[in-house]
């Protein structure tokens, strides 16, 4: 009786082969979608393109490329470096207000309250507020861009810190006060390490934005960098540079976001991958 | 070897909603605790022994009565396990040995790997607390309040969020560490027959916070759960148990 | 554990009741206006050259009223604001249409996804201001141009949103449909629009407020009339107080709009709906700016 059952029932082995075999198939098929997917996307564009006529007014594939190919060999590398420098500069200034604003939000209800209000209304303002703003404070400088993505970025980290104070493990704290721990173990061992995923959080929410807001406030004051280059394009009118300059300020937004960040935060967070819920 | 003098201690809440009556958690405790033996606080919820040893550690303030806790004159140094293993889940098993202590450098590494290694855990020092299991993290836990060689060791109903398989091992675990390092240790729990395999002494508390027994208990350590002395001795302290807070398993002969 | 408490103590500022209420949240945000507004006259005494509270007060007063701005220049208010609110409803009309639309699509067809999703992430990286420049080179100084600005900018928010909507209606839930053998139609009504209401308003609010932004920012690089040209009017004429007043416009309108409106709605109507929804709004709020 029982072999007929073990004959019915397929081999464990074979069945794991055969789940990773449809596993790959799947994956690969996924691939080929997203690739065609790709390919007639840029088909489109080249069709719409030919169809328009000019390429003045929707440049063809080939032409954004033979910009795009001109740009990176002059000067890109300088322009894209002046704009991650005043990025990153702004950034670094939003966790460092952000943060200790976050944990006063998160231990005082009053100054929760309190700063709650400036702090979702600065998330909300529209970019060319602060784009603006920066120019008229700081002309055509470095530091117009870095305030407005300071400003645009602190509100994200400030409530993410507030969040993550409050999560702070009470048994923890316990812990380490029946050890005797000094307050400053205690901030340092436990609740920096708890606040920390989410600072990385609010500048993870925030990180694109403040690209995106970074380069409008170079459009308006700017003598260098990415956003300055597409407003320089656009005001000659040459299309095929403002979507070659625009093409590669996705790219390496992108590319950004997904090296620097993700792997940085895969480091950071390496202890989490094995927390599972209790 | 700490003494722990308790005298008269009272511990009242703030009355959990406005016009309610504040909880006592314990109205009157007097208790001393000499030398280096395993004593057990044993008693149902809400008979305040998790308060005591929240008293005895610090994180609480007495409403009422006097508590010391010295080895000689100095004030006794801690140890502590809780119910939960309480590991910082993002530094590794050494290092969370190590947040503990206040030495630092090479001495105090081969002592954590010697007391991790004393409950089977001499291979977990570079894993993080997530990859090991419930048991695991609690023996660290173990591990830790032991390596800092405390004059005091409260334990806090260590082993009840575990299997009862796993649980029985800790306790072999823990004799093993105990019988090698003969510490002052106060144990609470509710589970009478896990307080008499591991105790020298057994304090009852009452439902309110008062001692109800005081039991002595004369086998010598180690003791194994399936020896038939210690089985006797936990069916005659059940017995008494029955007695103090008859369950309504006293009435199971009725139904019969 | 009250002996490790970690909140602080708010600040000491009077007795009695009025210090009741300001330690209320509405106390509380009332206080931060105020402080506000006396912080930004300080800074007017800082930098003569920003505009304080009173001389904006002043100019909303006069832009409002239509009365003159000393001299020729008169106040225009509501044909500008009702110029962008024309061009901004439709704008995200277009925008919403086709997002809702092709939303639908990338969620409940795994192919679909794979193709198109690529290129509606690669629009959502896509600052307002490039659609502003995009639409200005293609369509000169033109109605097209800012409509469109709204419709391209808003178009992959709300597509994304309507895609997890689609997509939160679980396997389960169709399997528990078909187990009651309910004819596909009233399934298809019942669980699909029921479910993916709660996203389709949360990628209206996002179409929303980028949307806004883009206008903003269209009508200020290349409009003849509206909020934004009217802000840059302002800006290049060097009347700061004119700026600030228009800046404050704009900011309060979205504000109220977003925060204090659909806000409500959406916490009120929705209150049944996924969980995991919130999520959807937390990650993509991060792409709306400039």
């Amino acid at each position: 009786m029982t072999d007929a059952i073990a004959e019915v029932t397929p081999d464990r082995e074979d069945l794991k082969l055969a789940q990773r075999r449809s596993a790959a198939g799947s994956r690969r098929r996924r691939y080929l979608a997203v690739g065609a997917g790709w390919v007639g996307f840029i088909l489109l564009w080249w069709a719409a393109s030919a169809l328009v006529g000019s390429e003045a007014r929707l440049p063809s594939p080939p032409r954004v490329l033979e910009e795009i190919r001109g740009i990176l060999a002059e000067d890109f590398w300088n322009q894209f470096w002046a704009s991650i420098v005043r990025v990153v500069a702004g950034f670094l200034a939003a966790i460092v207000i952000g943060t200790p604003l976050g944990f006063l939000m998160g231990r005082s209800r009053y100054w929760g309250n309190f700063l709650q209000a400036p702090v979702v209304v600065a998330g909300s303002i529209p970019g060319l507020t602060y784009a603006v703003l920066a120019f008229v404070i700081f002309g055509i400088s470095f530091w117009g861009p870095v305030m407005a993505v300071s400003l645009i970025s602190m509100p994200y980290v400030a409530i993410n810190v507030a969040e993550g104070v409050h999560g702070v493990n009470r048994g923890l704290v316990d812990m380490s006060r029946a050890y005797g721990r000094s307050e400053r173990q205690v901030f340092k061992h436990v609740v920096v390490p708890s606040v920390l995923p989410f600072i990385f959080a609010g500048v993870r929410l925030s990180f694109s934005l403040a690209w995106k807001v970074g380069t409008l406030t170079e459009v308006f004051g700017s003598s260098k960098g990415i956003g300055f280059q597409i407003r320089r394009n656009f005001q000659l009118f040459n299309m095929p540079a403002v979507i070659a300059w625009v093409l590669l300020f996705i790219v390496f937004m992108l590319l950004l976001e997904r090296l620097i960040l993700v792997r940085m935060e895969r480091r950071l967070f390496r202890w989490r991958q094995w927390e599972h819920d209790r | 070897m700490a003494r722990v003098d308790i005298q008269n201690l009272k511990k009242v809440f703030p009355a959990p909603q406005k016009g309610g009556d504040p909880v006592v958690a314990i109205e009157d405790i007097s208790l001393e605790v000499d030398g280096n033996v395993f004593v057990s606080v044993v008693g149902p919820s809400g008979c305040g022994k998790s308060t005591l040893l929240n008293i005895l550690s610090g994180v609480e303030t007495p409403s009422g009565g006097t508590v010391s806790v010295k080895e000689g004159d100095r004030p006794a140094r801690l140890g502590y396990v809780f119910q939960d293993a309480r590991l910082l889940p993002w530094r590794t098993v050494m290092d969370n040995m190590l947040y503990v202590r206040d030495d630092d450098g090479k001495t105090a590494q081969s002592s954590a790997e010697r007391y991790l290694e004393m409950v089977g855990l001499n291979h977990t020092g570079e894993m993080f607390p997530g990859q090991l299991s419930g048991g695991m993290q609690q023996r660290v836990g173990i591990a830790r309040a032991f390596s800092v060689e405390p004059d005091l060791l409260l334990m806090d109903e260590p082993f009840s969020h575990l299997d009862a398989i796993t649980a029985r091992s800790l306790r072999d675990h823990l004799q093993v560490l105990w019988t090698a390092t003969r510490k002052t240790v106060l144990f609470v729990t509710h589970d009478v027959v896990e307080a008499v395999q591991l105790s020298d002494r057994i304090i009852v508390l009452a439902p309110g916070g008062r001692i109800f027994d005081d039991i002595a208990i004369g086998l010598e350590h180690p003791r194994r759960a399936a020896d038939p002395k210690v089985a006797t001795l936990q069916a005659e302290i059940l017995g008494r148990f029955e007695e103090m807070h008859p369950s309504g398993t006293a009435n199971l002969e009725n139904l019969v | 554990m009250s002996s490790s408490s970690t909140t602080l103590a708010p600040p000491v500022v009077g007795q009695g009741r009025v210090r009741q209420f300001l330690v209320t949240p509405i106390g509380a945000q009332l206080t931060a206006i105020v402080v506000f507004i006396i912080l930004w006259q300080l800074v007017t005494v800082i930098a003569p050259r920003v505009p304080g509270p009173v001389s904006v007060a002043q100019f909303l007063w006069v832009e409002l009223s239509g009365g003159s701005h000393g001299g020729v220049v008169r106040g225009q208010f509501w044909q500008h604001f009702a110029h962008t609110l024309r061009h901004f409803s439709l704008g995200l009309l277009i925008g919403f249409v086709p997002g809702l639309l092709v939303g639908v699509l990338i969620g409940s067809s795994r192919i679909a996804q794979a193709l198109l999703n690529d290129t509606v992430l690669v629009l959502l990286t896509l600052p307002a201001f490039v659609w502003a420049f995009l639409t200005t080179m293609w369509f000169g100084i033109s109605w097209q141009a800012p409509v469109l600005t709204v419709a391209f900018a808003s178009f992959p928010f709300v597509t994304i949103n309507v895609a997890q909507g689609v997509r939160s209606i679980t396997p389960e839930l169709k399997n528990m449909s078909r187990a009651f053998d309910v004819p596909r139609s009233r399934q298809f009504r019942h669980l699909t629009i029921a479910a993916v209401t709660g996203y389709i308003f949360a990628g209206l609010r996002f179409a929303i407020i980028i949307g806004w932004n883009g206008i903003l920012l269209s009508e200020w690089f290349s409009g003849q009339a509206g909020v934004g040209f009217r802000t840059r009017y302002w800006f290049d004429a060097n009347r700061y107080r004119g700026f600030v007043g228009w800046v404050i416009v704009f900011i309060v309108f979205i504000v109220v709009l977003d925060r204090l409106i659909l806000n409500r709605l959406q916490t009120r109507a929705f209150r049944w709906r996924d969980p995991n929804a919130a999520d959807a709004e937390q990650v993509k709020l991060e792409q709306v700016g400039g």
